[in-house]
């Protein structure tokens, strides 16, 4: 690694985190924004931790109840998310069973992957690349977001049929479970801050250099 | 014009402008960068600030587009639909009604602060602060409106919402004759609007155009 290349920590700085100002670490309060100053997010690993784990706890009902109660033509045809993505599959719709799929099953998945593999790290548990970990990090909070589209998918369908004695289309207790997931985890992946898996990698140098 | 014109924004001259990483808290001098051009962190690679190109006109121009489309989705119809016999024709705000009326209070609050509410505040804080600052000026409130602003960002969804939308008419098509309105059409055109206005100008740039903004005014009082 560069060692030549500080840290703003290291030479006593502090970036704020709102406007990304660099002062002297002494002040309480960005001069520029008046946002309150820590070099580091305060709590990160605890509060991504709890966060995570609340969202976790949330995709369980969210599985295991109905995310739409259907009746079309005084048949019940209500799914779960699982149970929607196999009926389009089977309705040979493969993108929409596809995009269902990789918003609500592969990105919540791979991001609770991503963010305890994070925190891991970031607390020293598992060696982690710190560019890997870089990628990771932005890709979490880029795709988070993209989850939502299942809850939108209700909401339209439900919004746009009022047909009523055809079909009749009601949101189910999942679709709640499922948003507050996606909210948490949002929440959680902001919570993180991956500098402090760089300060690992950066804490030896300095012994070595104080010694 | 010459080149050097629009090299750089402006920003406070008496003092050193540094930048640290937000990935890995590298600190680097804030060297000014041409327009078009990208500040990269010389550890992990990542993009430190950006200048780009007609940053105020490109985020206003993209921002007013947004609010008319905005209002445009407010008051078209979003689709039109014709099964059975009857044609229902259904807006956004006819749909969320309907949401709300089957007890999808959750939903259709996340749908109204998604892709209604927080997307048309943060437009409103970009113009409030672009247009001012096109003529070297900071409204009162601007770091708040600025602080709002950003912490919105990662809220608006306008983009997630269309996907929806798609995702739903391919189930639609199998039960009903679904033509798009202009409502549908607003919606795909703001997506790309927002994307514009928001990545049309730097958040480095926003601040220090704000703090040379608020600095200048001082002065001025002082002077005074």
């Amino acid at each position: 690694m560069k060692t030549e290349l500080k840290s703003a920590l290291e030479e006593k700085l502090v970036s704020c985190h709102t406007c990304r100002k660099v002062v002297e670490a002494t002040h309480e309060h960005c001069p520029r924004c008046q946002s309150h100053l820590h070099p580091r997010k305060e709590d990160s690993l605890h509060r991504c931790l709890a966060l995570g784990i609340s969202g976790i706890i949330a995709y369980i009902p969210a599985n295991l109840f109905l995310i739409m109660e259907i009746t079309e033509f005084g048949a019940d045809e209500s799914t779960t998310i699982l149970g929607g993505v196999a009926t389009f599959w089977q309705m040979k719709a493969y993108p929409v069973a596809i995009i269902i799929f990789i918003a609500s099953v592969m990105i919540p998945g791979l991001k609770f992957l991503a963010l305890g593999t994070l925190c891991a790290a970031a607390t020293g548990k598992i060696k982690l690349d710190p560019i890997r970990a870089n990628k990771i990090y932005w890709l979490t909070e880029l795709v988070g977001r993209w989850s939502m589209v299942d809850v939108f998918v209700v909401a339209i369908l439900v919004g746009l049929i009022q047909m009523g004695s055809l079909m009749s289309i009601r949101p189910g207790a999942a679709a709640v479970a499922f948003g507050m997931m996606v909210i948490l985890t949002m929440l959680s992946a902001h919570a993180f801050d991956p500098r402090l898996i760089w300060d690992r990698l950066r804490e030896p140098s300095n012994h070595s250099k104080s010694s | 014009m010459s080149h050097e014109h629009h090299a750089a924004w402006p920003r406070l001259q008496e003092q050193h402008h540094r930048v640290a990483c937000h990935f890995c808290d590298t600190l680097h001098d804030a060297d000014v960068i041409e327009e078009g051009l990208a500040a990269h962190c010389a550890q992990c690679g990542h993009i430190l600030y950006r200048n780009r190109w007609n940053s105020l006109h490109r985020a206003l121009a993209f921002g007013v587009t947004a609010l008319c489309l905005i209002a445009l989705i407010l008051i078209f119809p979003f689709m039109s639909m014709e099964a059975a016999g009857n044609t229902e024709v259904v807006t956004v705000l006819g749909a969320i009604f309907n949401l709300w009326k089957t007890n999808g209070l959750f939903i259709a609050a996340s749908v109204v602060i998604f892709v209604l509410a927080l997307p048309i505040t943060l437009v409103l804080l970009l113009v409030y602060l672009c247009l001012p600052l096109l003529f070297g000026k900071a409204l009162p409130g601007s770091i708040q409106a600025m602080r709002l602003f950003q912490s919105f960002l990662p809220w608006v969804m306008v983009e997630v919402f269309f996907l929806g939308a798609i995702v739903s008419l391919l189930k639609l098509v199998k039960l009903a004759d679904v033509s798009l309105g202009i409502g549908f059409w607003s919606t795909a055109a703001l997506m790309v609007c927002l994307a514009g206005a928001v990545g049309g100008i730097d958040r480095t740039e926003l601040w220090d155009r704000i703090e040379l903004a608020r600095s200048l005014k001082e002065r001025r009082k002082k002077g005074a």
